[in-house]
């Protein structure tokens, strides 16, 4: 009996470590590790804002996450068996046409996506969030102020705007940067990123746009707020094992979205980030938005970005075959030239 | 033997009326929706560049035995990459069917959605979304 006692106790020995929380890892230096290369990829499929049948529910019951994970699944494997979807938009399209049916048309579009939307990233993981946003309790961001919502009328009639010239780009679109949020906020694809450390640095290099943040963890304070930039300027500090990275001095041009879109903050913006290792293949990530001329209070977002074996940062050359900008324009042009036409024939037939 | 004869179909534009809706870097602004086609052709270089590459292909009209170049727009150079294509996955001679979207101003340029392969493998090779209301609504 003693001896099984014994055994017992041991197999618990034995067993506690596995259990116990792994101790962050640390550099040679110190500082808490969170060098690698990680993924927002998991976050795939959870929307910015919360839909407002959760109301103030942050998390996905066991019902609503079986359902996601069945998504998840689907999803890799559309993408990447792209045969077995049998998935021909364009074919489908042509058939369709041929039997005299109308099919996509501007508003309407096609889906030519294996799966809607989605073209080539998909989540590893199902998540548990309802939304990115985190805070206010709503999930959803706090109301404009006059100020945010002239930004905002500003920004809807540039999108609807036919572009005819470089600046009805976005600065995404134009291979500038993505911002701090939309560098690391998921979407379609490349939403990779790395962490390098030295003593006194952090730097963070985002794959697709290519930004590198410098941020310096030596207790120096912010640049004169004279200098502006898009992607602010970053001052860090450790608060045990999570990095705070206080970033500030943004030009106004940038909003807080996926690719940097959304309403772009003032100039007093202050964004500041969380970084804290929860495991070996996990970093929690936080983004609190303080910007009061914009928002109306304080939000924040919050997700898990992790760490995949045998994934890498590719080289993002944005601007190197950048057709689209052209293409644009002479669709545009086309455009035009198609209502003209039209104009003509009217004119004609009166 | 699979035959080289290529054959474009063009679907005739429809005349729809609702508005336009202009979603940057998208697919609405740069390619018609309403001009799906199927084009078969033979591989003549793949330019891996971003942010999306570009395959070239011959395409050999059956009546007249003209040869007519087209490019064909596929996704982020990294995205294709994760998803299993490598350099060597379209060496230039082969003989693929794409299906995709024509250029709005009408030139020999297409938005890519799927290719296949002469074993049947398809590929996909979808790299921008096409103006539905899902992506618009984003």
């Amino acid at each position: 009996m003693s001896k099984r006692i014994l055994a017992l106790v041991g197999l618990i020995a034995l067993a506690l470590p596995l259990v116990a929380q792994k101790k962050p890892a640390k550099t040679p230096w110190g500082d808490p590790d969170l060098q690698g290369t990680w993924t927002s990829d998991d976050t795939w499929g959870v929307p910015m804002e919360r839909p407002v049948k959760y109301g103030h529910r942050l998390y996905l019951t066991e019902d609503e996450l079986q359902a996601r994970e069945k998504q998840v699944a689907a999803s890799k494997q559309r993408i990447e068996n792209p045969s077995d979807a049998n998935h021909s938009p364009a074919k489908a399209q042509l058939d369709a046409q041929e039997r005299g049916e109308a099919t996509g048309g501007p508003g309407r579009g096609v889906d030519a996506a294996p799966v809607p939307g989605q073209f080539g990233e998909y989540a590893r993981r199902a998540s548990k969030q309802t939304s990115q946003i985190v805070e206010p309790a709503n999930g959803r961001m706090p109301a404009l102020t006059e100020e945010g919502k002239q930004k905002q009328t500003e920004a809807a009639a540039l999108r609807r705007k036919k572009p005819e010239t470089w600046t009805d780009w976005s600065i995404y679109d134009r291979c500038i940067t993505r911002g701090v949020a939309g560098s690391i906020i998921p979407v379609i694809y490349g939403n990779g990123l790395e962490i390098v450390q030295t003593p006194g640095y952090v730097a963070i290099r985002y794959e697709m746009v290519h930004d590198t943040r410098i941020i310096p963890t030596d207790g120096r304070a912010h640049a004169p707020s004279s200098l502006r930039s898009y992607m602010g300027d970053p001052v860090g500090h450790w608060e045990g094992n999570t990095l705070v990275v206080e970033t500030t001095n943004f030009n106004g041009r940038m909003g807080i979205g996926p690719n940097g879109g959304g309403v772009a903050g003032s100039l007093d913006m202050k964004l500041t980030e969380r970084f804290t290792r929860m495991a070996d293949n996990t970093i929690n990530y936080e983004l609190t938005v303080n910007d009061p001329k914009t928002w109306t209070s304080e939000w924040k977002i919050a997700f898990p970005i992790t760490h995949e074996p045998g994934y890498q940062i590719y080289e993002y050359a944005c601007h190197e075959g950048n057709m689209a900008m052209r293409n644009m324009i002479t669709g545009t042009l086309a455009d035009e030239a198609a209502a003209a036409a039209k104009k003509n024939q009217e004119t004609i037939s009166r | 033997m699979r035959s080289k004869i290529a054959v474009a179909i063009l679907g005739a534009g429809l005349l729809l009326t609702a508005a336009p809706v202009w979603a940057h870097h998208a697919f609405a602004a740069e390619f018609d929706v309403n001009k799906p086609l199927l084009l078969k052709g033979t591989v003549t270089k793949m330019e891996w560049i971003n942010p999306h590459a570009w395959i070239h292909i011959d395409v050999k009209d059956a009546a007249t035995g003209k040869t007519t170049e087209w490019m064909i727009e596929a996704g982020a150079p990294n995205g294709l990459l994760r998803r299993g294509f490598t350099k060597a996955s379209l060496p230039n001679g082969t003989d693929i069917v794409v299906e995709g979207w024509q250029a709005k101003d009408g030139s020999n340029r297409a938005n890519g959605s799927n290719i296949t392969l002469p074993d049947g493998k398809k590929l996909f090779v979808g790299s921008s979304g096409t103006g539905a209301p899902f992506e618009t609504q984003k």
